[in-house]
């Protein structure tokens, strides 16, 4: 028995998965995704498959607009609060000139991009929970990490103009008009609401900015805001208790992204002419720390458009790497475009 | 488009740097490399690379930590890390002047920043002779928003001020091409179709690396004829200003200069 196993070859030095894994995580996605023709990846989904967002609103009582979102083991609580500016306490020089804000229908949009972003009525902030991820250390300065997301969606919020101004100002109609008794009088702008937006990591399994933006605009949707007028007598803003006049906001179009990763796979030679390189969707974290190129897509199609020559898209972020080009951008539009269904769809509570 | 300036190797501290001034934005780089690392950022098989952007004016924010992110992930992917393991390379970019148009733009001001800021990275990491697996080049794109049917060109690497009199702006893309052509960042933001998009990368893939007829005589006979040709009838389509210049033979011609400037010592005798 002895010598018939000293002449065969020696066996192969094998792992248990998990070893595998930690040990060498480059080699073994790569092994997961050459394995078959189909590409499946280690967490079981297929190169191209997204994880169904999971939300649920309105579940925090003291904010005006709240949602939970789970993306896989990704999950984010946003809250919206919206809290009163008076006009007098407005930082800089904004002039609100009396035009009338009922011009703002489709078609003739006003641009009050520089009203939102100048006076800053959206104030998002991310936080990481302890424990989130392994990689952050709780009780610090918030991360690079952190500030880079906290950016990108700010960024997000302004370039594609998702709340409209005249939703948060506060206007008043005096009932006479002390210079004219005779004419009506002139709309003033009595303060805005500000809208914090509090996007709250539980857990991060990779994608954390579409898990936050999807969060943000499920959490606005369900914002409630109560109606705010200018009282005479108290010479002050109040807010009316019945929910009756509370307005909901209305955004402007639906912005989604889609978030890719490129694993780049290690050519066994040089002359290997196979392709090694796969776009990952929806990353898991496990995925984002052997990928180093990510590409993040924002594509709004609530016109219904979604041929090349719509204007469908709102953001393309690429960097890290040179795999993805001009043909490959092609196909991940394409896939961005898709999931935009799907997303559209469990937001709106259809599926 | 007028060539950016650029001063190499003038701080003596520093392993290298450049000072790189273009439109109206001007910046410093610095950088230090390979020197030893904090154990906590220390990576076994490759170097760590540090970014620092200091704006113009107060201490850094949110916004520039997102930079520094964007940086620091497009320049990891041309600096061969792995042949300094254990290492830092840290990278460190002060915004000395901006234009005065700058807050005025209706566009996001770190997008028209980026661009700049890639070259004076790599500028100061080619004035250290920091090992790189390619160089890159970046160029801005605007597309001012038509009015009804009239379609407007793009704006091709603008200014300030050009942004400022084509408002409003519907779209602006920043592309970061390799030498070898790839293309390794793209943030692009506004509303837009693929098409203009693709077009819009069209047009920085030939002012960033050029047309194969400009390269160098040497890759000049490596490609067909035909090929050359044609591919240059595509560009005079495109733009026919950038025919003349490209930013791939700009940062040749800097680093030709560096390298002349080294060897006069051999030259003088």
């Amino acid at each position: 028995m002895e010598m018939a196993t000293a002449t065969q070859t020696p066996p192969a030095l094998t792992f248990p998965r998990a070893v595998f894994a930690a040990v060498a995580p480059h080699p073994f996605l790569q092994a997961h995704l050459s394995a078959d023709k189909k590409s499946i990846r280690a967490n079981g989904r297929t190169a191209s498959e997204f994880r169904t967002p999971g939300i649920n609103t309105g579940s925090l009582t003291h904010c005006n607009g709240s949602a939970v979102v789970r993306l896989g083991n990704t999950s984010v609580v946003c809250g919206v609060r919206a809290e009163i500016l008076k006009e007098e306490d407005i930082a800089g020089t904004y002039a609100y000139a009396a035009h009338s804000a009922d011009q703002d229908e489709e078609g003739e949009e006003e641009d009050d991009s520089e009203e939102v972003e100048g006076i800053r009525l959206l104030v998002p902030n991310v936080e990481l929970a302890t424990g989130s991820t392994p990689s952050h250390i709780p009780g610090t300065a918030p991360t690079t990490y952190a500030q880079t997301l906290i950016t990108r969606l700010r960024n997000l919020l302004h370039s594609t103009c998702l709340l409209r101004a005249s939703n948060l100002r506060i206007l008043y109609k005096p009932s006479t008009n002390p210079e004219n008794p005779d004419t009506e009088a002139e709309t003033q702008l009595k303060g805005y609401w500000v809208l914090y937006l509090d996007i709250f990591f539980i857990s991060i399994d990779g994608n954390a900015f579409d898990a936050a933006w999807i969060s943000v605009l499920a959490a606005l949707r369900d914002t409630l805001l109560p109606h705010a007028y200018f009282d005479e007598e108290y010479e002050g803003i109040l807010c009316s208790d019945d929910s009756n006049e509370a307005h909901r906001l209305q955004l402007r179009g639906l912005p989604i992204p889609s978030t890719f990763a490129v694993f780049e796979g290690m050519r066994e030679d040089d002359d290997d002419e196979d392709d090694v390189d796969w776009v990952l969707s929806d990353p898991d974290a496990f995925e984002e720390g052997v990928c180093r190129e990510t590409v993040s897509v924002v594509v709004d199609c609530q016109g219904g458009k979604k041929g090349t020559r719509d204007l469908v898209i709102r953001r393309v972020e690429k960097s890290g790497g040179g795999v993805v080009g001009r043909e490959m951008m092609a196909g991940l539009v394409k896939m961005s475009i898709d999931r935009w269904g799907v997303v559209e769809g469990v937001l709106s509570g259809k599926t | 488009m007028i060539e950016p300036t650029v001063t190499l190797t003038h701080l003596h501290r520093a392993d290298g740097s450049a000072t790189y001034t273009h439109n109206g934005y001007s910046i410093i780089g610095a950088v230090n490399g390979p020197i030893e690392v904090q154990r906590r950022d220390e990576l076994p098989e490759e170097a760590a690379i540090e970014v620092n952007v200091r704006p113009s004016i107060g201490v850094g924010s949110p916004r520039e930590r997102h930079q520094e992110t964007l940086l620091h992930n497009t320049l990891r992917s041309i600096i061969l890390t792995r042949t300094l393991p254990r290492a830092l390379i840290q990278i460190t970019l002060q915004v000395r002047t901006l234009p005065l148009e700058d807050g005025t733009t209706g566009v996001n001001s770190s997008l028209t920043l980026l661009p700049h800021l890639l070259h004076t990275a790599l500028l100061a990491l080619l004035s250290a002779s920091i090992p790189m697996r390619t160089t890159l080049t970046a160029v801005l794109i605007a597309q001012p928003s038509s009015p009804a049917k009239n379609i407007v060109p793009s704006l091709l690497s603008p200014s300030a001020h050009d942004l400022v009199r084509s408002k409003p702006v519907r779209a602006v893309h920043v592309f970061a091409f390799a030498g070898d052509g790839r293309m390794l960042l793209n943030e692009s933001d506004g509303r837009f179709s693929f098409e203009e998009w693709n077009e819009a990368c069209r047009m920085a893939e030939v002012v960033c690396c050029g047309e194969e007829e400009e390269e160098e005589e040497e890759e000049e006979e490596k490609d067909g004829g035909g090929v050359e040709l044609e591919a240059e009838g595509e560009a005079m389509d495109v733009d026919a200003q950038a025919q003349k210049e490209s930013l791939d033979l700009w940062l040749r011609s800097v680093v030709r200069r560096k390298v002349e400037g080294e060897q006069r010592w051999r030259r003088a005798t």
